[in-house]
């Protein structure tokens, strides 16, 4: 009876220790939301490349697919990889994927958006949970990006401009696909908003809520604001 | 004596623990497909049926906790006894007296369906019910609000854990659980599906209407789920104080105006009024709209051959029609409000 209670105990300890283990030891996908050089704060005023001044309020968008490849070829691809990283959430901003290993990062990939299959699946759980205010009603499907603020170039109610990219059925398939190279495993994801306003006139083009042609356009768009920056060792 | 209690004891107490373990456990309901009828096509495996799971999903649906001031329940305007349609309103209404812009559809043997609202625009059951919820002239609310009302009520977390072995109450759940109830509304017993089974004969005239059905509308309202799930035109003018363009407004396809879902036949004596606006008060005026068509080429190639039905053969067709109503599903006492 008491060697089975130590065993127990043993057990327990064995088990947390490798627990807290994996926490340690696990490779965290950083991602630095910004304007340019600034760190992207809600509801600070920017000046864009095409001379509107704006508000970011709403800036949330899936990251789905990871993966990874290591200078020795191998791969790594996290199951059930589906993100939603939201400015308002910090921890969001910090992915947690995979053991970290000796080996390099040669490079790295992901989708900026939910697939097809997980737009026809119904009622989905976790960070695809339709709480999270992703899910469209009218028409079903995910939304992948969601940009809302305001800019004095909008002449709508409240000066308001909002972008819900999504669309999963062809040919207004809205999810794209993003290839980073780090130079070093000392790396984060940049996200630059400057770089999609830089293209957008705010005046014309102010919403978008629908799947379509538009939608295309700026996810295509959107693509341009990833990059990675690797710290030097 | 002894040692026969202690016995007795230690059985008694593991056949009470082993009890209490199944009680813990959701009790797994089968969905028992009609004769003849085709494979559903809903993925059960993705939301396994239990009587817990159908009992929550039935409290949600009569509850109005889903709406933004709490006086909008999806019974408001799915009523049971009228094939969970809202009858007599061209045009549902919901929250603050708002009026929407079509008429609700009728909710029955859903798992065979592909596609969900007059336009198709929801391609899952499961996400149908975030269409009523955020709809700002039906319940005005938020899933994410649901969700926090729900986790509020004792009630609800009992319900939860019951249903799904935790108390964890998500919006994937509220709506799985939805769907668990909707799932279970199968109407099979109408007089038409007893005369199928050899229970029952037609009469004369249902018999003559049967006929006419079989050649004039069978081929969009397709035996035994009596839809094609398609969408078609079906030669309405378009309404221009509501402008819908039905599914054109989905695909953003030209060749999609004025597309609409084929709606199911089922209980079409009690779903009136008729068509997604709601403009038919009557069966003989829907008969009589197919019956004025023909020779025009904008219309699906199943209605450009006129009908040409004489005053006793549209006669014979309603009453074909009205064979199609189950009043065994309409009073049955497992879908009707839950009385505590």
């Amino acid at each position: 009876m008491k060697s089975n209670f130590f065993i127990g105990i043993i057990l327990i300890l064995f088990f947390q220790l490798g627990l807290a283990q994996e926490k340690k030891d696990s490779l965290v996908l950083r991602l630095n939301l910004k304007f340019r050089t600034e760190t992207l704060e809600r509801n600070k005023e920017y000046v864009s490349e095409s001379k509107d001044t704006l508000e970011i309020e709403t800036f949330r968008f899936y990251i789905s697919t990871i993966k990874l490849q290591y200078s020795d070829k191998t791969t790594f691809s996290e199951s059930n990889s589906y993100h939603l990283i939201d400015i308002e959430n910090p921890n969001s901003l910090r992915i947690p994927i995979a053991k970290t290993t000796d080996k390099t990062i040669s490079k790295i990939t992901f989708s900026i958006g939910v697939d097809s299959l997980a737009s026809v699946s119904g009622a989905m759980s976790g960070d695809l949970d339709p709480t999270k205010g992703m899910y469209w009603a009218w028409q079903s499907g995910f939304i992948n990006m969601k940009i809302e603020g305001k800019s004095s170039s909008c002449k709508t109610r409240k000066n308001t401009f909002q972008f819900h990219i999504g669309g999963y059925m062809k040919p207004n398939y809205a999810i794209r696909n993003i290839e980073l190279k780090p130079i070093n495993s000392n790396f984060e994801v940049i996200v630059d908003v400057a770089e999609l306003f830089k293209s957008i006139k705010l005046a014309e083009n102010n919403s978008i809520m629908i799947p379509g042609s538009k939608a295309m356009e700026l996810a295509d768009k959107a693509t341009k604001m990833f990059g990675i920056y690797s710290k030097e060792n | 004596m002894k040692v026969p209690f202690k016995y007795l004891f230690v059985l008694g107490s593991m056949v009470l623990f082993l009890m209490a373990f199944t009680l813990l456990k959701p009790t797994p309901l089968y969905l028992e497909i009609p004769k003849g009828w085709p494979k559903p096509h809903y993925d059960f495996s993705k939301n396994p049926l239990t009587e817990e799971g159908f009992q929550l999903g039935r409290t949600l649906f009569y509850d109005p906790i889903l709406s933004r001031d709490n006086t909008i329940s999806c019974a408001s305007c799915h009523l049971q006894a009228t094939g969970f349609t809202h009858v007599d309103h061209e045009l549902s209404h919901g929250i603050d007296g708002k009026i929407g812009t079509r008429n609700s559809m009728t909710l029955m043997n859903l798992a065979w369906s592909k596609s969900f609202m007059w336009d198709g625009g929801v391609n899952h059951l499961d996400v149908q019910a975030l269409n009523p919820i955020t709809s700002p002239d039906e319940m005005d609310e938020t899933l994410a609000n649901v969700v926090s009302k729900l986790q509020k009520s004792e009630k609800y977390q009992a319900l939860f854990l019951a249903a799904f072995d935790d108390a964890n109450i998500t919006g994937q759940r509220v709506l799985k659980a939805l769907s668990q109830f909707e799932l279970m509304l199968i109407s099979s017993n109408s007089k038409y599906d007893k005369v199928l089974r050899k229970e029952a004969v037609f009469t004369d005239q249902e018999q003559n209407g049967y006929k006419l059905f079989k050649t004039n509308c069978a081929s969009c309202h397709n035996e035994p789920l009596f839809t094609s799930e398609k969408f078609e035109r079906n030669g309405l003018p378009l309404v221009t104080t509501l402008n819908d363009i039905g599914r054109q407004k989905i695909t953003e396809n030209s060749k999609e105006y004025m597309l609409f879902k084929v709606p199911t036949l089922r209980n079409i004596q009690f779903t009136f009024p008729y068509m997604h606006d709601g403009r038919f008060k009557k069966l003989t005026e829907v008969i009589k709209h197919y019956n004025s068509l023909g020779n025009d080429k904008n219309l699906p190639k199943q209605l450009q051959k006129p009908m040409h039905l004489s005053d006793f053969e549209r006669v014979d067709l309603v009453a074909f029609l009205h064979t199609l109503t189950d009043t065994a599903f309409l009073f049955d006492k497992r879908f009707s409000f839950p009385r505590e």
